[in-house]
């Protein structure tokens, strides 16, 4: 029996600080077995929420990354062409003493096509990662990244996929899931995801974290950082975010320069380290300048 | 529980949230799932459940501090400041959000204001006194009178194929003048601009995509097909074809800004910003009785600054009467020779050259210029050839004339607008096919005497709501 607790311990344990609201969906989609939909900026963890996850409950991950034209045969399942040409091939011989006992043609199509299973049966089929983990013994977590980038036509494929856990294959019929995987589904809201989708999914919004999560964070990942100076970093960057940057610094940014400024051994933050590590941090040539700028401000004294 | 639930629910949905049943399913099991640890815990699990999008959940917020509030007295272990909260929300009902932030919501998405969490009542009052300054005690209304009355409406009975009470322009307008003089956009009015832009493009990315594989039947795309094709065993099943390279359509839009039709051309001139880098490429004019290009300050600029910097008149003279015949000159003399391509033209205006000089057959050599020409204007028919108004002469100079009241008359214009750019650059066949089917429709009604009908005789101009969609 989980309890959110737990799951918020496993979590940290894992290095992934939760927060109330993670902790609260993550135990529900265990729970009632439905997908996780995870929308926010780049970088705030949401792709990591899934690795933690998945290392910490020993589930293994099957990642389908998303982008523009993706389909079924990409994501679901595919036939093995060429092992089917090659089968074919090889069993040729077979085929025709098979075919050579009947009398005449239409006995021989009727007795190939009885045996027509043998070629669209598993043996051929390629597992695309949602067949894998509905396929898979152990129970796994499938995490479907960027669905934003497909197309509104694959969101429509996955529906029910994800609502019955089962593929429907012409050839083979319906294949439902040994066991339940749990789903994550992340998106950076580039697009609208269809409400359908949504409907099916629970929602959780991860935004940028607060001050003492984002130090607590920094502090597991990078323990020899001493905690002035990460509290110093996270204060900083919490103002930078509100400077209105093209691409405000995120904790992908935030762990990346707590890594630099203990690789460079600084014990305190001023205006000539962030300047010459602030490539770190913002990742335009516009967002250069005002982040140096805040630096001179901030951390003159 | 169940029925505070369902309450709960139709309460969101009150508020403008779409949840569905299952969604309320949903909900009913999660809280029975984890146990119920107060207020924080439920609310979590409630939003997790229910609220599918960022936009909804400062909604929900306040709609579940709203519902939740009335439970909150006979609580027995509430404590004391949550009660003083409930009792200030119940007396001002509209100061909801300024408790809002003060609880567990700092990790809300959006906008946050950052308020003092410690407001007396002194201050709660002075805020109401603040928002007892009436709009109404403004002369709007007078404004927007004279707003009807000039558009030569005040004399006929509202047509029923119009709604205009509901329309959206003239609501904004009523809006700009009890505010004073109001030049920016709301985030409202942004957020709802890119809603039918979204729209726009959902509706036209399907048709641009059938259009864009049928235009792909270029040469063989030889060693894309032979990749293709290696699982059938070289046997080329499936063809890849070369895609032919093509241009973004050019645009290029002349913009009113005088007083008769700014907000009109204020909507068009973000409309076009929101599509400019995604579908076209748009060139921009605004123009008064000056003339003036604004391409590079509608890329550069943050929209609402331009929009102030033209209001002010910094662009082009806003005190001047507005003259048509002057603009075309000099759009003439200094634009027509640079026109690259062949670009759609679309003149936004009234057509009210303030007896000036008409100067109409510049409009003959733009025609030359123009792939197409497009004329919107916000008046009706009936008044087209009243006063000073000159657009049934400048009208027959152009391929079409739309009335275009509210910004989903206008998307719908721009869109059809884009439709035909891209058949025209289609391929051949479907070219053809295209016009033919344009050709059937149009076929119904003969619009080749259009311009002269009712100006011949004495007799009003004929109207049929019904023909209006094939013009």
């Amino acid at each position: 029996m989980i309890t959110q607790q737990a799951v918020s311990d496993f979590l940290n344990a894992g290095g992934y600080i939760a927060d109330e609201a993670i902790a609260t969906a993550v135990f529900l989609a265990i729970r009632m077995e439905k997908p996780i939909l995870i929308e926010g900026p780049p970088g705030v963890g949401k792709t990591g929420l899934a690795k933690a996850l998945s290392a910490a409950l020993d589930f293994p991950l099957v990642r389908l990354q998303c982008y523009e034209g993706i389909d079924e045969g990409k994501a679901l399942y595919d036939w093995e062409y060429g092992k089917q040409l090659l089968y074919t091939q090889l069993l040729r011989t077979q085929l025709d003493n098979y075919i050579s006992v009947s009398a005449d043609l239409r006995e021989a199509v009727d007795r190939l096509s009885a045996e027509e299973s043998l070629f669209f049966s598993k043996n051929f089929l390629v597992q695309r990662p949602i067949l894998r983990s509905f396929l898979s013994e152990k129970r796994s977590l499938l995490l479907i990244d960027e669905i934003d980038r497909s197309d509104d036509e694959f969101e429509a494929l996955l529906l029910e996929c994800l609502s019955d856990f089962q593929i429907s294959i012409p050839e083979l019929g319906v294949i439902e899931a040994k066991r339940k995987p749990l789903v994550i589904l992340t998106s950076n809201g580039t697009r609208m995801i269809s409400d359908a989708l949504r409907r099916r999914c629970l929602y959780l919004y991860i935004g940028y974290p607060e001050l003492e999560r984002e130090v607590a964070i920094v502090r597991v990942r990078f323990p020899e950082l001493c905690e002035d100076l990460a509290r110093q970093m996270v204060e900083f960057l919490r103002k930078a975010r509100e400077l209105n940057l093209r691409k405000p610094p995120s904790i992908s940014e935030t762990l990346d320069w707590a890594h630099v400024l203990t690789i460079l051994k600084a014990t305190e933050l001023t205006p000539e380290v962030v300047a010459s590590t602030v490539g770190v941090i913002s990742k335009h040539q516009t967002d250069l300048q005002k982040v140096t700028e805040l630096a001179e401000q901030e951390l003159a004294s | 529980m169940e029925r505070i639930i369902t309450r709960f629910v139709a309460a969101l949905r009150e508020s403008g949230i779409r949840i569905s049943p299952g969604e309320t399913l949903d909900a009913v099991q999660a809280l029975a799932l984890a146990k119920m640890e107060g207020r924080k815990a439920s609310r979590l699990l409630l939003r997790l459940t229910l609220i599918k999008n960022v936009n909804d959940i400062p909604t929900f917020n306040e709609v579940f501090n709203c519902f939740f509030n009335r439970f909150q007295c006979v609580e027995p272990d509430a404590d004391l400041p949550a009660l003083m909260d409930a009792a200030i929300n119940d007396m001002d009902g509209e100061f909801t959000y300024l408790n809002e932030h003060r609880d567990d919501d700092h990790e809300e998405p959006g906008p946050l204001i950052k308020l003092d969490s410690e407001i007396s009542p002194e201050d709660l009052a002075e805020l109401k006194s603040l928002a007892e300054i009436d709009p109404d005690d403004s002369d709007g209304t007078e404004i927007v009178m004279q707003m009807k009355g000039y558009r030569g409406k005040a004399k006929k009975p509202p047509r029923p194929t119009r709604r205009y009470t509901q329309n959206p322009l003239t609501i904004e307008l009523n809006k700009s003048n009890s505010y004073g003089h109001r030049v920016t956009f709301t985030p409202e009015e942004q957020a709802a601009m890119q809603d039918v832009v979204s729209k726009m493009m959902l509706r036209l990315r399907k048709d641009m995509r059938r259009m864009k594989t049928n235009q792909n039947r270029g040469k063989l795309h030889v060693m894309k097909t032979i990749q293709k094709n290696y699982r059938h065993d070289m046997v080329p099943f499936q063809v890849i074809l070369r895609r032919k390279r093509r241009e973004k359509p050019r645009l290029v839009v002349l913009c009113d800004v005088s007083f008769s039709v700014s907000h009109a051309s204020r909507f068009m001139l973000l409309l076009l910003h929101t599509l400019h880098n995604q579908l076209l490429d748009v060139r921009s004019f605004i123009y008064n009785r000056d003339l003036a290009e604004i391409t590079e300050m509608l890329a550069n600029m943050p929209v609402n600054d331009l929009m102030e910097t033209i209001d002010h008149g910094d662009i082009v003279d806003l005190d001047e009467n507005s003259s048509f015949g002057q603009v075309f000159l000099k759009f003439k003399k200094d634009y027509l020779e640079n026109l690259r391509g062949r670009p759609a033209f679309i003149i936004l205006g009234d057509a009210r050259n303030n007896y000036d000089e008409a100067n109409d057959w510049v409009l003959d050599e733009i025609r030359e210029k123009a792939r197409y020409m497009l004329w919107l204007t916000p008046e009706d028919r009936e008044t087209w050839s009243r006063g000073d108004c000159l657009m049934d002469i400048y009208g027959s100079y152009c391929d079409k004339v739309e009335v275009v009241k509210t910004v989903d008359d206008l998307s719908l214009v721009v869109e059809d607008l884009l439709r035909d750019i891209y058949a025209d650059q289609a391929h051949p066949i479907d070219r053809k096919l295209l016009r033919e089917a344009k050709a059937a429709e149009a076929k119904s009604y003969d619009s080749s005497d259009y311009y002269r009908r009712g100006t011949n005789n004495d007799s009003e101009p004929v109207f049929d709501p019904e023909g209006r969609k094939h013009w």
